[in-house]
């Protein structure tokens, strides 16, 4: 098996591009822009080869949160009865969104070495293929949102005029889910123990998230532990939203901005570093 | 991509002292229990090679180059080198214009996808828009006989139009520099005699053309230079007869080692 050396040789210049020179967000910015067509092509073939050769079709984008919301209306409301009024849609507003994070991490921690051979043999930035998997998802995310406004609907729960604020929740979720996407995809190159880890993880962190539970549940001494969770200001955003017709407090939207682009300098950080020499691995 | 130290002149394509060196590690540890092991026993078994050894080449405006040598001599990391696949270990690089940046032709297929997704897909991989692909679109089909097939997924292709389709895509999009790694062994012979025209064209057209073939009479038909590639060192470089002609010698030395020191 083949690969780089790590302690390079003196570099004689190497190749010198002097648009790498920039910093390290307007370079994501600039080449996810530049690329935008690959990208969405991508993204695209993504959910394309997903849907593939299933009756239904992309149709499926939009039935499976449906049926998912339907078993999950059928049980909380006869089976398990929580004594939270309208409880599928306090779970809903929140599930859709972790899923669209776990859905985009699962699927993107692979996308570098899935795509090896042709990293192998083209040049093109390697930013393109988690960004891609980020964004078929997000196609996902925003279906989904379509069956949730049937269910309140049919439920007749308000629809507050808050709904106008969720572009906000979800512009902080998907540059958190880049950054965590950056990261695992970059590692995943080296040990592929990664995308299992990566399993682990997401669903120990489901049940450390309050999706199924409210905030308040959570025991008072305790509340601080949950506070180091940097996805819990986000979500919080879209429960309060849609469930209680509430804004949240500014300094938990500033908590999960700053949430999101720590996640974005660090993942993306990492994985530019190391993007030159991913080709040695895949 | 202006340099002032090519101002004035031709070569599209300069390497200066290129090594591309890669560490060789025996049973690499691609898992954290393999990790564990190594780390725990303080060894990790490996080599380094140069893949390429320094290596400086130019090529003018306009040429075509052709690339010989044995089995792993370093044709195929040279051209990655040139593509931008590979950023090399040390040296300077300079190209000029756009290139082809396709290793094997049809790298960028997805057999899941039908040819004219894939044209697209493609195109947009070599950094061309879309609005350039959909121009290009008839013509690439025309040229590459595809025909009614063109809205199938292209793995009920056979694969001579895979390939047909593959070179289509990979010149008809134009490009400064074009790299043909090993392509025209495959396809029947009228194929084979257009994509020759083609590349006719292209000379014509002043482009450059890197091209790896083992079939030295092909070289020796096409190309205004060749160079010989040995262990990742330029051993030969000039005439495409007389490297030709070094690399049988090269070759035969190999093969009959006792003849030729008895001859000596």
């Amino acid at each position: 098996m083949l690969i780089a050396d790590f302690t390079r040789l003196p570099l004689l210049g190497g190749r010198h591009d002097p648009d790498l020179e920039t910093c390290a967000l307007k370079e994501l910015v600039v080449e996810s822009y530049r690329f935008r067509q690959l990208i969405w092509a991508l993204a695209l073939k993504e959910l394309k080869l997903r849907y593939k050769r299933s009756v239904l079709g992309f149709l499926w984008a939009l039935l499976n949160p449906a049926l998912m919301m339907l078993v999950l209306t059928v049980v909380f409301s006869t089976i398990m009865r929580f004594g939270i009024p309208h409880y599928a849609i306090f779970l809903l507003s929140v599930l859709l969104p972790w899923t669209f994070f776990s859905q985009s991490l699962s699927y993107a921690v692979e996308s570098i070495v899935s795509n090896g051979e042709l990293i192998k043999k083209v040049k093109v930035p390697k930013l393109v293929f988690p960004v891609a998997a980020v964004v078929s998802n997000i196609i996902n995310l925003l279906l989904s949102f379509i069956p949730l406004a049937l269910l309140v609907g049919a439920m007749r729960h308000p629809f507050y005029p808050t709904w106008f604020y969720l572009p906000i929740p979800m512009l902080a979720l998907i540059i958190f889910t880049l950054g965590m996407t950056f990261f695992f995809a970059a590692a995943n190159v080296y040990y592929r123990d990664v995308a299992h880890i990566v399993q682990v993880v997401l669903s120990a962190w489901f049940y450390f998230t309050p999706i199924i539970y409210a905030v308040d549940m959570i025991p008072p001494n305790r509340q601080w532990l949950f506070k180091l969770n940097p996805i819990i200001y986000v979500i919080n955003g879209f429960r309060l939203a849609v469930y209680y017709g509430q804004l949240p407090k500014w300094p938990s939207v500033a908590a999960s901005f700053i949430c999101a682009f720590v996640a974005l300098f660090i993942g993306f950080g990492i994985f530019r570093k190391y993007q030159d020499e991913f080709v040695f691995y895949v | 991509m202006s340099d002032p130290h090519l101002s004035g002149n031709s070569a599209v394509i300069r390497l200066e002292n290129v090594t591309q060196r890669f560490r060789v590690i025996h049973d690499r540890p691609d898992t954290l229990r393999a990790l564990l092991t190594t780390f725990l026993r303080h060894r990790v078994s490996y080599h380094d090679f140069d893949a390429v050894k320094n290596v400086s080449l130019e090529v003018p405006q306009g040429q075509m180059l052709g690339l010989i040598g044995s089995n792993g001599s370093g044709k195929s990391t040279l051209l990655k080198i040139i593509a931008g696949v590979y950023r090399p270990t040390a040296g300077r690089v300079r190209v000029e214009g756009s290139v082809a940046p396709l290793i094997e032709l049809g790298a960028g297929f997805h057999h899941e996808l039908t040819g004219r997704e894939n044209i697209l897909l493609n195109g947009l991989l070599m950094g061309y828009s879309k609005e350039e692909m959909r121009e290009r679109e008839q013509s690439i089909i025309d040229f590459a006989e595809i025909g009614d097939f063109i809205d199938a997924p292209i793995k009920q292709y056979s694969s001579g139009m895979h390939t047909r389709l593959a070179f289509a895509v990979a010149t008809e999009v134009d490009p400064q520099v074009l790299i043909l790694d090993e392509i025209l062994a495959v396809g029947d012979d009228a194929f084979q005699q257009k994509c020759f025209a083609r590349i006719q064209n292209f000379r014509q057209a002043g482009k450059t053309i890197l091209f790896v073939s083992h079939s030295m009479q092909t070289v020796i038909e096409f190309c205004d230079r060749a160079v010989l590639l040995e262990q990742g060192s330029v051993v030969a470089d000039g005439d495409p007869t007389e490297v030709a002609g070094v690399y049988h010698t090269l070759l035969s030395a190999r093969l009959h080692p006792l003849v030729h020191a008895g001859a000596e």
